[in-house]
C-alpha cells in the first residue's frame, strides 16, 4: 500500500490534515450554525426582562444546566414537559441551554407547570422541603435569617425544621431574579 | 544507585535500553514536569470529582456555594481533561516526536513556557468556575475568553516545537506515532477557536457547535495523542515493530474523515437538523473503522509477547487502555442509534460511557506511557509492587464506577419510558449513586499512588551524571 509521498513529508501530512479538518469544521459546524442562527423566533417569544435575565445568570452562575435540560423531544416520555421544542424557541436564548444530562426535571416550560413563586422560593431554600427525595443543591447563600421581617421583605414560608427555629428566611436579590427567570420559562405558542 | 540501575535493566529485560543513545537533559526535564503537573491536576481534579459525586446521595454535604455541585463538576471535567489528560499526553507526545525523530527536542524552553501557560489557564480556570464565572453549561468550554486565548496558545506552542522537531528529524520518514500527534495538535486549535467565536452561535446556532465542539475534543485530540504515544511505548516496550503500519496509517486517515461528522450524535431527537443527526448517526457506525483497526492492530503487536506483559509494571495498562478503546468506542456508537437513545439519552448512562473513554482508555494509556517510559528518562523506577496496587485499584474502581453509573442510568431510563413520575428515576438511581462513589473513592485512592510513584520517577536533583550515563556500567 502506498501513500505517494506523504510518509516522508511531514509539510504534506500537517497540510493535509490541517485543510481537511477545516473543511470538514466548515461544512459539519459552522455552515449549520449559521443556517440555524438564521432561523427567526415564534411570534410569540418576546425578551426578558432585566430581572429575569438577570436570573437566567445565576441560572448559568450555579450551573443548573448541568442537570436541567430545556429541551423536550418528539416522544412520549417528555409530553409532561411541554410541546417538543423548535429550533425557533432558541432564537433569543444566549447561550441556549438545551443541555446533555437530565438528573433534575427538563425545564423548559417550568414557568406554566409551576407557576408558583412561593413554591420555587422554599424549593430553592431546601428543595428538600417540598421533595423529600429530592437530591438537588440547596441554596440558602440567596436567603438571608432574620429575626423578624422588615418592611418590603419577601418572607419564604418553609416549612418548620428547615429553617432555624425563631428566625426567619427572607428572599435575597439574587434568589427573586432567579424564581423571576424559571418563571420567564414558557414556550411561545405556535400553530401545529 | 547502581543497584538501582541493574534492577531496571534486568526487569525490562530491554536491550535497547543499554543501546540507546542518550536522551538530551532538557527533554527529560520538560517531559517530566509535565508529567508531575498532569499528576497533581489529576489528584485536584478527581478529588472535585468525587466531591461531585458524593453530593448525589448526600446532598447537603460541604453545602457551601464555591463547592455547590453545579460549580464543582464544570471544575472536575475541566480539569481532568486539559489538565491531566492532555497535560501528560503532551509531556509524553513531546518525548515521543524527539526519540522517534532521533533528534532533541527543538527547543525546550518553549515547551516549558507551553506548560506554564498550560497550568496558567487551569489555575484560572478552577478559580473562576468555582466563584461561578462560566460561560453557562456548554460542556468543556466553560471557561471565560480570556483563559481559553491562554490555553489555545499553549497548545499552538506545544504543537509549533512537536512539528519543529519532527522537521529536523534524522531518519526520512515520518513515523506513524507523529502522524497522530503533529494531526491532534492541527485539529485542536481550529477546534477551539470554532467553539470560541461567536459569529454563528446565536441561538440554535450554538447547539450545533456544542454538539461538534464536545464530541471532537475527544476524538480529534485525546485519542489522537494516546494513539500517538501507544504506537511508540508498545512497540518500544515490547521490542518488536508494530503489527503493521498501514494500518495505523488508515486509522489516522479515517478517524479525520469520519469522527468530525458524527458530533451531532449529542442532540438526537433535537431541533439541530435532521440530516446532521443522521450523519452522526451513519458515521457513528463509519467509526468502527478507525477504532478497531487501532485496537487490533496494537493488540495485534503483543501477538506472543504474553510474557512481556507479565514481566512489565507499564504494559497491563496499556493492554487495558486498548481494551477500554475499543470497547468504549464500541458502546459509544450503540449509543447513537435513535432506538437506543430513546432509553440513553439524559440518563447517567452517558456519564458511564464518557468515564470508559477517558479513563478505561486515555489514562491507562497515559499511565502505561509514564511507567513504562518515565524510567528509562529519569534512571530511577516505582516499586513495582505499588505500581501493582496502583493498576488493581484503578481498575477496580473505574469497573465499579461505570457499572454502577451506566445501572443507574438503565434504571432512570426504563423509569421515564414506563412513564413514571421524575422523582422515581432519582429514587432509583440513588443507590446506584452510592456505589459510584465507593468507584471513585477507589479511583482517587490509586491516583495518590500514581504520585507516589511519580515522586519516586523524580529526577536524580544532582545535574551529572546525566541519567542514560549512570545506568551504563563503566
Amino acid at each position: 500500500m502506498s501513500f505517494g509521498g506523504l510518509h516522508t513529508d511531514h509539510r504534506a501530512i500537517v497540510a493535509a490534515a490541517i485543510i481537511v479538518f477545516f473543511v470538514l469544521t466548515l461544512v459539519m459546524a459552522v455552515l449549520p450554525a449559521l443556517r440555524e442562527q438564521a432561523l427567526s423566533a415564534p411570534a410569540g417569544l418576546t425578551p426578558r426582562g432585566s430581572e429575569a435575565e438577570r436570573g437566567r445568570q445565576i441560572f448559568m452562575r450555579e450551573g443548573c444546566g448541568f442537570c436541567h435540560t430545556q429541551f423536550v423531544r418528539d416522544l412520549p416520555m417528555d409530553r409532561p414537559y411541554g410541546r417538543p421544542s423548535r429550533a425557533g424557541d432558541y432564537a433569543l436564548e444566549d447561550p441556549p441551554m438545551l443541555g446533555t444530562q437530565r438528573t433534575g426535571p427538563d425545564l423548559a416550560a417550568v414557568g406554566s407547570r409551576q407557576p408558583s413563586e412561593t413554591w420555587h422560593l422554599i424549593h430553592l431554600y431546601d428543595p428538600r422541603a417540598v421533595v423529600p427525595q429530592s437530591v438537588m443543591p440547596a441554596y440558602r447563600w440567596y436567603f438571608v435569617e432574620k429575626d423578624q421581617a422588615g418592611p418590603g421583605d419577601v418572607v419564604v414560608p418553609v416549612p418548620a425544621g428547615s429553617a432555624p427555629s425563631g428566625k426567619v428566611i427572607v428572599a435575597g436579590p439574587d434568589a427573586k431574579a432567579l424564581v423571576r427567570y424559571l418563571l420567564s420559562l414558557q414556550q411561545a405558542k405556535v400553530s401545529p | 544507585m547502581m543497584t538501582d540501575s541493574f534492577a531496571i535493566r534486568t526487569r525490562m529485560r530491554d536491550p535497547g535500553l543499554l543501546a540507546a543513545p542518550s536522551v538530551d537533559p532538557a527533554t527529560v526535564r520538560v517531559t517530566f514536569e509535565y508529567v508531575a503537573w498532569a499528576t497533581a491536576w489529576l489528584l485536584v481534579g478527581t478529588t472535585a470529582g468525587l466531591t461531585a459525586s458524593i453530593k448525589l446521595h448526600w446532598p447537603e454535604f460541604l453545602p457551601y456555594a464555591w463547592l455547590s455541585f453545579g460549580r464543582v463538576r464544570p471544575a472536575h471535567t475541566n480539569l481532568v481533561l486539559f489538565g491531566w489528560s492532555s497535560l501528560a499526553l503532551v509531556g509524553l507526545a513531546l518525548y515521543v516526536v524527539s526519540r522517534t525523530s532521533r533528534v532533541p527536542l527543538w527547543s525546550p524552553r518553549l515547551a516549558r513556557i507551553a506548560l506554564w501557560l498550560w497550568n496558567l489557564a487551569l489555575l484560572g480556570g478552577l478559580v473562576t468556575l468555582l466563584a461561578g464565572v462560566n460561560r453557562g453549561p456548554q460542556e468543556y468550554r466553560e471557561w471565560v475568553w480570556p483563559l481559553a486565548v491562554v490555553l489555545a496558545a499553549a497548545v499552538v506552542i506545544d504543537g509549533y516545537v512537536a512539528y519543529r522537531t519532527v522537521a529536523a528529524r534524522t531518519l526520512p520518514e515520518v513515523y506513524v506515532s507523529n502522524w497522530y500527534i503533529l494531526g491532534g495538535f492541527c485539529y485542536l486549535p481550529i477546534l477551539y477557536v470554532t467553539s470560541y467565536l461567536p459569529f454563528y452561535q446565536a441561538g440554535l446556532g450554538n447547539t450545533v457547535v456544542q454538539g461538534y465542539y464536545m464530541h471532537n475534543a475527544m476524538g480529534m485530540w485525546f485519542t489522537q495523542l494516546a494513539l500517538g504515544v501507544s504506537y511508540y511505548a508498545i512497540p518500544r516496550l515490547l521490542g518488536r515493530p508494530v503489527y503493521s503500519y498501514a494500518l495505523g496509517v488508515l486509522g489516522f486517515w479515517t478517524n479525520l474523515l469520519f469522527y468530525p461528522l458524527i458530533g451531532a450524535h449529542h442532540f438526537i431527537f433535537s431541533p439541530v437538523p435532521w440530516w446532521l443527526q443522521t450523519t452522526a448517526i451513519l458515521f457513528s457506525v463509519g467509526m468502527m473503522v478507525p477504532v478497531w483497526a487501532g485496537t487490533g492492530n496494537l493488540l495485534l503487536t503483543f501477538k506472543g509477547g504474553s510474557g512481556a506483559v507479565r514481566r512489565s509494571y507499564a504494559l497491563p495498562f496499556l493492554v487495558t487502555g486498548l481494551i477500554g478503546y475499543g470497547l468504549s468506542s464500541t458502546q459509544g456508537t450503540i449509543e447513537a442509534f435513535r432506538s437506543a437513545n430513546i432509553y440513553w439519552h439524559f440518563t447517567n448512562f452517558t456519564v458511564g460511557h464518557s468515564h470508559a473513554a477517558m479513563y478505561g482508555f486515555i489514562a491507562f494509556i497515559a499511565w502505561g506511557a509514564v511507567y513504562g517510559l518515565v524510567p528509562r528518562l529519569t534512571g530511577r523506577e516505582p516499586n513495582p509492587l505499588v505500581v501493582g496496587v496502583h493498576f488493581w485499584l484503578a481498575l477496580v474502581g473505574v469497573l465499579t464506577y461505570v457499572i454502577s453509573i451506566s445501572v443507574a442510568g438503565v434504571l432512570q431510563g426504563f423509569a421515564w419510558v414506563a412513564g413514571q413520575s421524575f422523582i422515581v428515576s432519582v429514587i432509583e438511581a440513588e443507590p446506584m449513586w452510592l456505589w459510584r462513589t465507593i468507584g471513585g473513592l477507589l479511583m482517587v485512592g490509586s491516583h495518590v499512588i500514581f504520585a507516589a510513584n511519580v515522586w519516586a520517577m523524580w529526577p536524580q536533583r544532582v545535574v551529572a551524571p546525566a541519567p542514560d550515563a549512570a545506568r551504563i556500567p563503566a
